[in-house]
């Protein structure tokens, strides 16, 4: 395994749950920063409706906020996603960090599984770290294929078999509106 | 005051433009800046978001509905300062800056200001100047990274047309960029002056 940085350029790396108006802002702004800025992603299709029922980690280097990951609650798993480290604060492992308290998390509340969406070029740094595929073969071709992965939330326990059917955790939650996502209201 | 630009777009793509006035709106403004200020040119968070964002007014540009630019106005006595403009890269070949920001110029004029201010990108000044903005000295300064010089652009107020405190009350009332047209308040005035605190004095208090 390797060692996370307890701290950068003498500044503390540390997490937190999001808790108030601000903090949640800061975990947006990251994610606007690495999808929005960087990858290029609509607005509409980064905040995508889920984001209050969800919850938000955050990572800081001294009080700037760096990194973030969105944890989604189902029944019988819990999905981080939206995974985001600013550029210049990557190669410490903030992300690792990241997903480990997302998993202490998902202990506390006595959930089993982690699961996640993936692309098939990012599999082998999900795998390093302990996760593997839900569904052994390999999935259908294409660089944009999504893979789902799993882990067990406690290392010593293996997982139940449970499948998590990707169209149902891709669906907005019912309680959306027919729109589904929070479009700008441009029209008035 | 929510416009039609005609963005010269084979397409066609419809351009608004509008005072932020909700939550989402909000949201969406300091994603843009955060996408190209953190994203793009590696702004740490707290010089972007700097304090000033409660104490000012937020413009956001939508082309088909998708957020796509937002800029920050900030009221001083003498003049409207214009900051935190950023235009989405998806968008930036549009030519929606120079529209955007004759939008804000008339959103100040028609608040009364008679003066638009900023600073601008060393990079930018020629294009400042196309827009009507003069240098106010030759000094240059630098923050966050950038070198900026500041730029003011007279805009032409009607001394009859600007809300004094002699304006009617209703219109000062309505939605800022939407003075022209009665607001939520003005339709409440169908209910009457019931008065339902009248019995509450000086004398009185809650606790």
């Amino acid at each position: 395994m390797n060692t996370i940085a307890q701290s950068i350029g003498g500044a503390a790396v540390t997490t937190k749950l999001a808790m108030r108006m601000e903090d949640s802002l800061q975990a947006f702004a990251v994610r606007a920063a690495c999808f929005i800025g960087e990858l290029d992603v609509p607005y509409s299709e980064e905040f995508d409706g889920h984001d209050f029922g969800a919850t938000h980690v955050i990572a800081y280097v001294g009080d700037e906020p760096v990194g973030t990951v969105r944890l989604r609650w189902f029944q019988s798993f819990a999905m981080p996603e939206r995974l985001a480290v600013i550029q210049r604060f990557r190669g410490h492992h903030i992300g690792e960090l990241l997903l480990e308290r997302c998993r202490t998390l998902a202990a506390g509340r006595g959930c089993n599984m982690l699961y996640v969406q993936t692309l098939p070029g990012d599999v082998a740094y999900w795998e390093k770290h302990g996760w593997r595929r839900l569904v052994a073969e390999e999935a259908a071709s294409g660089a944009k294929r999504i893979v789902a992965m799993v882990k067990a939330v406690d290392p010593s326990k293996p997982l139940p078999e449970v499948e998590a059917p990707e169209s149902v955790v891709l669906r907005p939650e019912p309680q959306l509106d027919a729109a589904g996502v929070p479009l700008g209201i441009a029209s008035n | 005051m929510t416009v039609q630009l005609a963005a010269g777009l084979s397409n066609h793509p419809a351009v608004t433009i509008k005072l932020a006035s909700t939550s989402d709106e909000m949201l969406q403004c300091y994603m843009l800046r955060a996408a190209v200020y953190m994203g793009e040119q590696h702004c740490p968070y707290w010089e972007e978001f700097d304090g000033n964002d409660y104490s000012a007014s937020h413009l956001i540009l939508y082309v088909d509905g998708e957020p796509a630019a937002c800029m920050r106005l900030r009221w001083f006595a003498t003049f409207a300062k214009f900051e935190r403009a950023v235009i989405l890269k998806r968008y930036r070949s549009l030519g929606l800056f120079m529209p955007f920001v004759e939008w804000a110029k008339e959103f100040a004029r028609k608040k009364g200001y008679p003066k638009a201010y900023l600073h601008s990108q060393h990079r930018l000044w020629q294009i400042m100047e196309r827009g009507g903005f003069h240098k106010v000295d030759d000094r240059i300064f630098h923050f966050s990274d950038h070198e900026y010089g500041a730029f003011a652009c007279d805009l032409s107020v009607d001394p009859d047309h600007i809300p004094t405190v002699f304006t009617d009350p209703m219109v000062l009332n309505r939605p800022e960029d939407q003075l022209d047209a009665p607001g939520v308040l003005e339709q409440s005035m169908e209910r009457g002056a019931s008065n339902p605190h009248a019995g509450w004095d000086g004398g009185r208090r809650a606790n």
